[in-house]
């Protein structure tokens, strides 16, 4: 067993909320993927999982229990920007695991350095950004950790190093082992994670299985007549999530259902109808853009 | 103790030891340069040169090799006593001049110095085998350790300005984590003070004896010596931990404000402004590690003695401001986030 369970995290800076009453479990053997544009309470999160700031509300728990040091023998982090120490050495950031951490294995992480094309020998200052990454990553996968929390850990990396980086994390998961990563490449997290959660202004906006949310998310789309259509009766349903307009097309995003909103459409005058699946980019991209206001906006134009 | 800490104080050390080693250096070619004045037997030949002086070399039982000088003319005779590394002693009998006191008797590292007049005539002995006081090496010492102690002095600051993920993911205790930091920092201060006297005690052997003074005021000399340090190293802690964010400000300005402080503590002042300038430099100095170092001071007896005669007092307040700044820097630490 290896969960974490964040239930009802708070943090506010100057009376501004960076997460707002988050509520998220990350199961065993499971590959998290935590989104979420700039600012969206990601990397606070992730400092409060750990402890690295205060959180003002809520609770984090490691398989039951709050996280105290002695967890981090359990826990693993890759934080999102270089903490490595640039005068030392990256021979002397194992050693300096290796003193920390009991079931740190030096032999794994020199061959991950290898593997990722770094120097052990160089002093941190003299490695660019990717390959600063990639020591922290090695680094963070040789101490055998149940629980791995990583802030954007392909950062810097070229396409060959961010792959490995995604197997890494996928031969962990396993093992039996968590872990919730974020990253701002959807297209990383869609080939790696089973499950994920969109964090916008510090909520919670959308969580779930990767299959299950592209699989009930579908597009309509077609082509409104000359002149306009009513779309009376569609937008309003619950199940329409988005109405988009571009010249004359329109989708209209749904959660179940999609053959029904075909029909419907088909119905209202439109042509060219095509029901199309989701990506994991375009939940996000409909998840995080302003959607009420388009919706209302797009329902009015549309209008005869 | 911290390994990330302790590489800090490594690197520290190691520029330290390099510094110690080049003035070394220098003192051995300052050593060689003098050795020509520093002879016995140079002096012996220099005299011997003068007209109606007769000279006699004996070489005695225990292998002393003794040459005698003797001048008539001048009413002046010399003894030197040669012992190889135990040292020279000279004694000289010659006729008082204005410039001879009545007895004196001057201790310079090793070498000691006693003048005793007897009517017309002065005895001068000269003794290079005494034994050096050890507070001379640690008033060096502790200069440089005030240095290291100085330059080590903000490990929390550096910690927080953007290592904060890598101290805090450790499986040990902020505190505990803390004190391996401040342990590794201490034991670097007390091992570049013990640098420094290896320095000095080479240097020394350069010039004189092999023997070192630790009794008396100079194991006091060894505490202080050994304390003072450790409690400025922890002053500038609690001051860079607490202002993080301009920690080097803080350390570029920690020795300024010292003398200032300092200076402002014992000049007295007649004007009403003065007196209170005085008074608040009074108060703040005794914040401050370095006033309760005293070099000489007189002794119950009147007499000048090194370390003053409270040094007890002195000692257990450089002890508590240690543990209050190292407290108030672990309050801090404890406090952070990243």
């Amino acid at each position: 067993m290896s969960t974490i369970t964040i239930s009802h995290l708070r943090k506010d800076y100057g009376g501004v909320a960076a997460v707002d009453d988050l509520t998220l479990e990350v199961p065993d053997s499971t590959v998290f993927g935590l989104l979420g544009p700039n600012g969206a309470g990601k990397t606070t999160t992730f400092k409060c999982m750990l402890g690295l700031a205060r959180a003002t509300a809520g609770d984090v728990r490691y398989d039951g229990q709050a996280l105290r040091p002695e967890s981090f023998e359990r826990i693993a982090y890759v934080p999102e920007r270089s903490t490595l120490y640039d005068n030392f050495t990256v021979n002397e950031h194992i050693e300096m695991t290796r003193r920390a951490f009991r079931a740190f294995e030096p032999a794994r992480a020199r061959t991950l350095l290898e593997q990722f094309g770094v120097d052990s020998r160089k002093r941190v200052r003299a490695l660019s950004k990717g390959m600063k990454t990639a020591v922290m990553v090695a680094l963070a996968f040789s101490r055998q950790a149940e629980m791995l929390v990583l802030d954007e850990p392909t950062g810097g990396l070229d396409p060959v190093n961010q792959r490995h980086v995604l197997s890494l994390m996928i031969s962990e998961a396993a093992k039996g082992h968590s872990i919730i990563f974020s990253s701002h490449q959807i297209g990383q997290v869609e080939r790696a994670a089973e499950r994920i959660a969109i964090l916008q202004h510090g909520r919670l906006i959308l969580e779930g299985l990767v299959d299950d949310l592209k699989a009930d998310r579908k597009i309509v789309e077609g082509i409104a007549p000359v002149g306009g259509f009513s779309l009376d009766g569609i937008t309003s349903d619950s199940r329409v999530a988005r109405c988009d307009r571009t010249e004359r097309v329109v989708r209209l995003l749904v959660i179940d259902g999609a053959p029904e909103f075909a029909q419907r459409l088909a119905q209202a005058g439109a042509t060219g109808i095509r029901v199309l699946d989701m990506n994991l980019e375009d939940i996000f991209l409909y998840a995080v853009s302003p959607a009420d206001a388009t919706t209302a906006v797009v329902a009015q134009e549309l209008a005869p | 103790m911290n390994y990330i800490e302790w590489l800090r104080v490594r690197n520290c050390l190691r520029t330290t030891a390099i510094v110690l080693v080049v003035f070394v250096a220098l003192a051995g070619i300052l050593r060689i340069s003098l050795s020509r004045y520093m002879s016995p037997q140079q002096w012996a030949q220099h005299i011997g040169a003068e007209p109606g002086t007769t000279k006699t070399q004996i070489t005695l039982p225990d292998g002393t090799k003794r040459t005698i000088l003797d001048n008539p003319n001048e009413r002046t005779h010399i003894v030197i006593d040669d012992r190889g590394r135990a040292g020279t002693h000279i004694t000289l009998t010659e006729p008082s001049s204005h410039e001879h006191k009545n007895a004196e008797n001057v201790q310079i590292g090793g070498i000691h110095v006693n003048e005793s007049r007897h009517g017309d005539l002065s005895t001068t002995t000269i003794d290079t085998h005494g034994a050096v006081p050890m507070l001379y090496f640690m008033a060096i010492a502790d200069v440089v350790a005030l240095i290291i102690a100085t330059m080590l002095a903000a490990p929390f600051a550096r910690e927080i300005d953007g290592h904060l993920e890598i101290a805090f993911t450790k499986p040990v205790s902020r505190v505990r984590y803390a004190l391996g930091v401040l342990a590794a920092d201490v034991a670097g201060i007390w091992v570049a003070c013990a640098l420094a006297v290896i320095a000095c005690y080479i240097c020394e052997l350069f010039f004189g004896t092999y023997r070192v003074d630790f009794s008396g005021i100079n194991s006091r000399a060894i505490l202080m010596g050994l304390v003072m340090p450790a409690a400025w190293y922890a002053l500038l802690c609690a001051a860079t931990t607490w202002f993080s964010r301009a920690y080097g400000a803080v350390l570029g300005f920690a020795w300024p404000v010292a003398i200032v402080v300092g200076v402002l503590a014992v000049v007295q002042a007649s004007t009403p402004l003065g007196l209170m300038v005085h008074d608040v430099g009074w108060v703040l100095s005794r914040l401050d590690p370095l006033t309760y170092v005293k070099f000489a001071g007189p002794d119950a007896n009147d007499a000048m003695a090194y370390m003053g005669a409270d040094f007890a007092r002195r000692f257990g307040i450089e002890i508590l401001l240690f543990v209050v700044y190292a407290g108030l820097a672990l309050v801090r630490w404890e406090r952070v986030e990243a």
